[in-house]
């Protein structure tokens, strides 16, 4: 039996003109990896999208991509994630679905409060599948913990739970603060359990269970995350072993500084330093800098210039984080958060329940105005009229409040 | 018992402050630990028994004659007025001055020849719950259970450490379970609890899994963990050669070379170790290296075959990078942690505690210095058989986190609840840190004896109180107390599940968005 299991594609994630269709892009070589390896099937573990509504233009190309996968007869396995499901039920995801370009797994019947899920069987191979979906907030261990865990583990055969959690036990040291459950929630007795969420290439067995693996996104999603993975990649299992299958997009080039110290003409000196007698064809170039300076504001250094010089040095991309750049002249604001995401989380989860409305559980609550922060922060696309795009936005809220304005 | 009438025990007739002898009314009795309360000038002395003996106004000789004649010529003798003429007297001691609902330390005696009568519930008024109550049992007098929990003030007594000491059977776990199952509803601590016999969680009988909050008990075993618990993986990157101190008695050169390679290789040094890596231009003795190398890998549960390192146990290269990280995030949040150690050595529990203690003791450190720690809960770690780490031949080897924080922790909000059978193994400097004493019932002379010697009130006349504690029966002396307190500890299940809500299984019938229902 062979196999691909990727996660996290976050189709549509980058904004920036340079990057916005390289997730897109990063899928494309994905499934044409699968087509060469002549893997018979393919998980996605949550967060193909990275809204449950995505853009068309993306769109367009992905569902070319499953067109493609289904004329082969590569079946696609998926579960939703955190960001492609809709606490509405509207996610993209169920129009291709419909369409039959894939299979979401997570089926099932409630019994006695509790959730009971069946397995869909892979025609070509027998292996059974099925899985839980992610949720904003990591609100998907509630289902979890009223999961009939019997009839999963009791099954014969080859069988693969695919989830998009995090998992306590798994979770790297940096990351120790985002939201996470046991290990002991998943039931047991699995072969394979394709992970999604945790943006790490990581696999592990613990006893009771099978291989627990995150493949990582497809393309990297974030600055740090450029600066950690470099590129992303996806799992190709074959007879239960695994190999990482990386998917080079662009080279990677960091320059870290410590500018402690410094003021900010020397720093600006420095990567000019390091950057000179270079071509950086090809590249995503990570400025990232850290400390504090002798002097001087971090706005005192000239990025305009850096980003001029290295862009006609031929970069593709170049990025900055100045987070932890600090100067002597401001006071120093702590805020223990790794994410904006998390920042949110926290902030909402402690105004749950202000505002009482008739058949709205916290749960519920959390999730709508996840939503609706999602929704209202959306930007107008290019060429969008202002009309449109005010329309657009309305609908969307509408939606999330299942109300009619 | 009964609250409400006035019921006379005794007279007081003579004694000295700190003995004071009364006569027992004939129709009443007295027990040894017994509270009584004689009023006086506006106020009450609250006193405890601590000695009985017979009076008589015959004399010796006579009575033994009398004696002779019943055992050796079957002749009944009646005596004259018996009630009056032999009685039990009783040595008391003053505990407290209570007035207007206040408890101070006694300074006077009772009056001469006053009443001394039992205690009743007003009385004890001033046993108020604190701010942050920490629950031990309820108020015993002799062997009487009162209506009267006890609660110290759980953010003072677990930060000055607490010692609880008994013989096996006597009620140790029960008591610790008791304290647990009440402090799940506070936020005031985070309790670390390191449990070799795995009996706190109630992984397959009535435990703190049970308990109505149980989100806030967070459960770690090796083995095949229940639904919601964690399995236990710790990072071999997250250890460092100090947590070894108090664990395994390296020799100083084995030490070196944990040092060394730690500087050299930073986070995989045991790696290094193991697969046989020469750090440059530091040369080790090859059997210094085999020592330490074959101990890591007994130690850590680790298997070195064909060139290439397998975790079997715990300890893993893969998983458990943010283990130590979360659990203190867990006890800074105010939650219970426990770790089920029932499989391990006594020196691997050691080693877990000691790498979760001292990250735990950093942090505060830390918080302290920017002047955080005032938002910070208390912690208190939970350690069973004490004596292995705070052990006089163990620290006699050197310290360990254990025994730093038995001596700064407090500094930092951090606290120890030592348990052992063998307080005297316990150096007495540390036991002196201690300043809360929970005593159960102890057989051993010089065993009570280290207690009484480092406790918080002056237990020296009640060396045979403590001897005659019963199951369950507990003498809690403490800074954070007026007085020695005898408590009565109540049986863990009934305790508990009095504060079970048997409708707690709502009906609220739940969603399950997102999946697709047949």
């Amino acid at each position: 039996m062979k196999f691909a299991h990727m996660a996290d594609c976050h189709i549509g994630s980058w904004r920036d003109p340079k990057l916005k269709d390289i997730s897109t892009e990063a899928f494309i070589k994905a499934v044409d990896k699968c087509i060469l390896e002549k893997v018979e099937f393919i998980l996605i573990a949550g967060d193909l999208f990275n809204t449950s509504l995505p853009r068309l233009d993306n769109l367009k190309t992905v569902v070319t991509q499953f067109r493609i996968l289904k004329n082969k007869n590569i079946p696609v396995y998926i579960v939703p994630g955190s960001h492609d499901y809709s606490p509405s039920g509207k996610t993209m995801l169920d129009v291709l679905e419909e369409a039959g370009l894939f299979v979401n797994v997570v089926k099932g019947e409630v019994i006695e409060n509790k959730l009971k899920l069946n397995f869909t069987v892979d025609e070509k191979t027998g292996a059974k599948i099925t899985g839980l979906l992610g949720k904003r907030g990591s609100l998907e261990k509630s289902y979890y913990e009223s999961l009939h865990t019997e009839n999963l583990e009791n099954e014969d055969g080859y069988k693969i739970f695919i989830f998009h959690s995090g998992i306590d036990e798994l979770k790297p040291k940096e990351m120790e603060n985002i939201i996470s459950q046991p290990l002991s929630l998943l039931p047991k007795n699995f072969d394979y359990y394709a992970g999604g969420h945790m943006h790490i290439v990581k696999d592990a067995k613990i006893n009771g269970y099978g291989i627990i693996a995150y493949p990582g996104p497809l393309f990297p999603n974030s600055f740090s995350e450029l600066e950690k993975l470099e590129r992303g990649g996806f799992y190709i299992v074959e007879d239960n072993k695994l190999r990482w299958e990386p998917i080079q997009m662009y080279n990677t080039h960091k320059i870290i500084i410590d500018c402690s110290h410094k003021a900010p003409e020397h720093v600006e000196q420095e990567i000019n330093e390091q950057i000179k007698g270079r071509e950086f064809f090809n590249t995503i170039v990570l400025i990232r800098l850290f400390g504090s300076l002798a002097s001087g504001k971090p706005t005192d250094i000239n990025f305009k210039d850096i980003f001029e010089r290295l862009y006609a040095k031929a970069a593709h991309f170049v990025m900055k984080n100045t987070n932890a750049l600090t100067t002597k002249e401001f006071e120093e604001i702590k805020i223990d958060i790794k994410s904006v995401e998390d920042a949110e989380d926290k902030l909402i989860k402690e105004h749950l329940g202000q505002i009482k409305v008739k058949g709205l559980n916290a749960e519920k609550e959390a999730e709508i105005t996840k939503e609706l922060m999602r929704v209202l922060s959306e930007e107008k696309a290019e060429g969008m009229t202002k009309p449109d795009y005010e329309k657009k936005i309305r609908d969307e809220a509408k939606r999330v409040l299942e109300l009619e304005l | 018992m009964l609250w409400c009438s006035k019921i006379t025990k005794g007279q007081v007739i003579s004694g000295e402050f700190g003995k004071i002898l009364v006569r027992q009314k004939s129709t009443e009795k007295v027990e040894l630990g017994e509270l009584l309360i004689a009023d006086t000038n506006g106020a009450k002395i609250l006193m405890q028994v601590f000695d009985l003996i017979y009076g008589s106004q015959v004399s010796q000789q006579n009575l033994e004659l009398i004696s002779g004649f019943s055992l050796e010529d079957n002749k009944n003798f009646d005596f004259m007025d018996p009630k009056m003429r032999n009685y039990m007297l009783a040595r008391l001691k003053s505990l407290a001055t209570i007035r207007d609902n206040n408890a101070y330390v006694s300074k006077q005696m009772p009056e001469f020849f006053s009443e001394v009568r039992e205690i009743r519930k007003e009385d004890l008024n001033f046993l108020a719950k604190p701010k942050n109550p920490l629950f031990i049992g309820n108020l015993r007098s002799g062997s009487k259970i009162l209506e009267v929990p006890i609660y110290l003030q759980g953010d003072k007594v677990l930060s000055h450490h607490i010692l609880i000491a008994g013989t096996t059977g006597r009620g140790k776990s029960v008591l610790v379970s008791n304290i647990l199952w009440s402090a799940v509803d506070e936020d005031y601590c985070g309790i670390l609890v390191l449990d070799p016999h795995d009996e706190y969680y109630g992984r397959n009988k009535f435990g703190l899994k049970d308990h109505p909050k149980n989100d806030k008990v967070v459960y770690y075993t090796p083995g095949k963990a229940p639904a919601g618990a964690r399995t236990l993986k710790i990072n071999l990157e997250l250890i460092k050669p100090q947590h070894f101190d108090g664990v395994v008695d390296f020799s100083d050169a084995q030490r070196q070379a944990l040092n060394l390679y730690y500087k050299y290789f930073g986070k995989t040094w045991i790696e290094a170790i193991i697969l046989e890596k020469k750090p440059e231009g530091i040369v080790f003795r090859d059997d210094t290296l085999a020592v330490v190398k074959r101990r890591l890998l007994y130690l850590l549960d680790l298997e070195f075959t064909s060139s290439q390192l397998f975790c079997r146990g715990i300890f893993d290269l893969k998983a458990g990078e943010s283990a130590i990280a979360d659990i203190c995030r867990e006890l800074e949040n105010g939650n219970i942690v426990i770790i089920d150690t029932s499989n391990f050595s006594g020196a691997v529990e050691i080693l877990i505690g000691s790498l979760i203690t001292t990250e735990i003791f950093n942090k505060y450190r830390y918080y302290k210095m920017n002047g955080i720690l005032d938002q910070k809960p208390v912690i208190s770690i939970i350690l069973e058989e004490a004596p292995r780490v705070l052990g006089k031949e163990v620290l006699e080897k050197g310290s360990n986190i254990f025994s730093t924080i038995a001596r700064e922790g407090r500094k930092f909000k951090i606290g120890i609840a030592a348990i052992t059978q063998l307080p005297s193994l316990i150096p007495r400097e540390i036991l002196a840190n201690m300043n809360t004493k929970i005593i159960l019932g102890i057989e051993m002379k010089p065993e009570r004896q280290a207690i009484i010697e480092s406790a918080s009130q002056d237990l020296s006349d009640d060396d045979r109180t403590i001897a005659s504690l019963d199951i369950g029966e507990a003498l809690v002396s403490s800074n954070f107390a007026k007085f020695a307190l005898p408590v009565s500890i109540p049986f863990f299940e009934e305790f508990a599940k009095k504060d079970l809500n048997l409708d707690k299984e709502n009906n609220v019938k739940k969603e399950f968005g997102g999946v697709k229902l047949l």
